[in-house]
């Protein structure tokens, strides 16, 4: 194992895995690219040749299969995964691993449903073929940030319920974690919305609500207002027009969302 | 290519920002255009006679970026319907958008080929 294992401060009883960054080993970036095309691979590794001398491409993988031998085999600092390949979906490809040590960026072809997964773990990605503008504040991005959220985002892919997943939202002040199950409900506020949180806790996120409905959309929360958002594990009771909420607050429904309401609770 | 060798279907613009001037570099990109269409093309033709609509969207998906990088842009808007409507699409409008992009592949193809042969030959 690469790295040891902390409680994180906010929430003690998540721990993460703090792993042993790139500066212990050298300066340079050890990178594989993982797609089963080949000329995004030639594409990839000739701008990364070009524009970024302190990347070293370290190998290319032509499926997951490949992928996984090469990431026991190299080590890298950064892996560039596509999304669908051949054999299997690039998350399909992680939930293989024990513990993930290099920070991702994933590659598509178009705007694919996968990249809700990937925003809902905070994670970057790429459209192929490539703007070298958005090459360059990915490899920004990465080199700014010193989460060690990867192990977190194993642990979503891994875990069997929604309710047992973590949400990663970027913030100002670095990167927050939010457990599910933790959330009561989401209050919306123009560009930014209040999660509130069991035992009266409450973050403040630079997200609209739209986006953040966007992002729990399947995974037990509703938008039941303009305004709210309502977790289906802290729903005590149901009023005609109004839902009681695990911690006491009473949030409305809007009339044209009564009859989806309805629907949502039952399934 | 048109009578004053101007291209018609591809623009070779991204092709020469990624090689600098780098003839190897710029034959690689058109040599791999050159053995991927074909094969590429030859799998959708396949597809289209089984009707199997899910694998003319993962050829076509695969197919995209390298499409996109020689300015091939008027593919791309049959190419965003069948990725997006492949399940729902009759399969008469299916088979006239394959169609319609096998077409131009191999208008694209002819003048990679001619590139080639004017400036590598």
């Amino acid at each position: 194992m690469l790295g040891y294992r902390v409680p994180y401060l906010r929430y003690p009883n998540i721990s993460v895995y703090i792993l042993n960054d790139q500066s212990t080993k050298s300066n340079t970036i050890g990178c594989l690219i993982i797609d089963d095309d080949p000329f995004i691979q030639d594409l990839l590794m000739d701008k990364l040749q070009q524009y970024f001398p302190e990347i070293k491409v370290l190998g290319k993988a032509m499926d997951g299969k490949q992928g996984l031998a090469k990431i026991a085999s190299l080590d890298p600092d950064l892996v560039f995964l596509d999304v669908e390949m051949s054999d299997m979906t690039g998350f399909e490809m992680l939930s293989q691993l024990n513990t993930i040590g290099f920070k991702i960026i994933f590659i598509t072809s178009y705007k694919h449903y996968a990249i809700k997964a990937i925003r809902f773990n905070a994670l970057d990605y790429l459209l192929k073929p490539f703007d070298l503008e958005e090459l360059k504040n990915a490899v920004k991005r990465y080199k700014e940030t010193e989460s060690p959220s990867t192990n977190l985002v194993l642990h979503n892919l891994k875990a069997q319920n929604a309710k047992d997943q973590t949400m990663i939202l970027r913030t100002q002040q670095g990167e927050l974690y939010i457990p599910l199950k933790d959330i009561v409900s989401i209050q919306g506020e123009r560009n930014y919305s209040y999660i509130n949180l069991v035992k009266d806790k409450k973050e403040l996120v630079s997200k609209t609500l739209r986006s953040l409905e966007d992002l729990l959309e399947e995974k037990g929360f509703f938008r039941c207002h303009k305004s709210f958002i309502v977790s289906k594990n802290h729903i005590v009771s149901v009023r005609r027009s109004s839902i009681i909420l695990s911690d006491m607050t009473e949030i409305p429904i809007s009339r044209r969302k009564q009859d989806q309401f309805k629907k949502w609770q039952e399934e | 290519m048109n009578t004053e060798g101007q291209m018609t279907y591809i623009d070779l613009k991204n092709l020469k920002a990624i090689s600098r001037d780098d003839t190897t570099r710029m034959h690689k990109y058109l040599v791999q255009f050159e053995q991927l269409i074909p094969e590429r093309t030859h799998e959708l033709e396949k597809a289209l006679t089984n009707q199997n609509r899910l694998r003319i969207r993962q050829i076509l998906h695969k197919m995209s970026p390298q499409l996109q990088f020689f300015g091939i842009q008027n593919i791309m808007v049959p190419i965003q319907r069948l990725e997006f409507e492949y399940e729902t699409m009759s399969l008469l409008e299916l088979e006239q958008l394959v169609k319609e992009i096998i077409v131009r592949l191999q208008g694209a193809l002819s003048e990679v080929s001619e590139y080639i042969r004017l400036h590598f030959e």
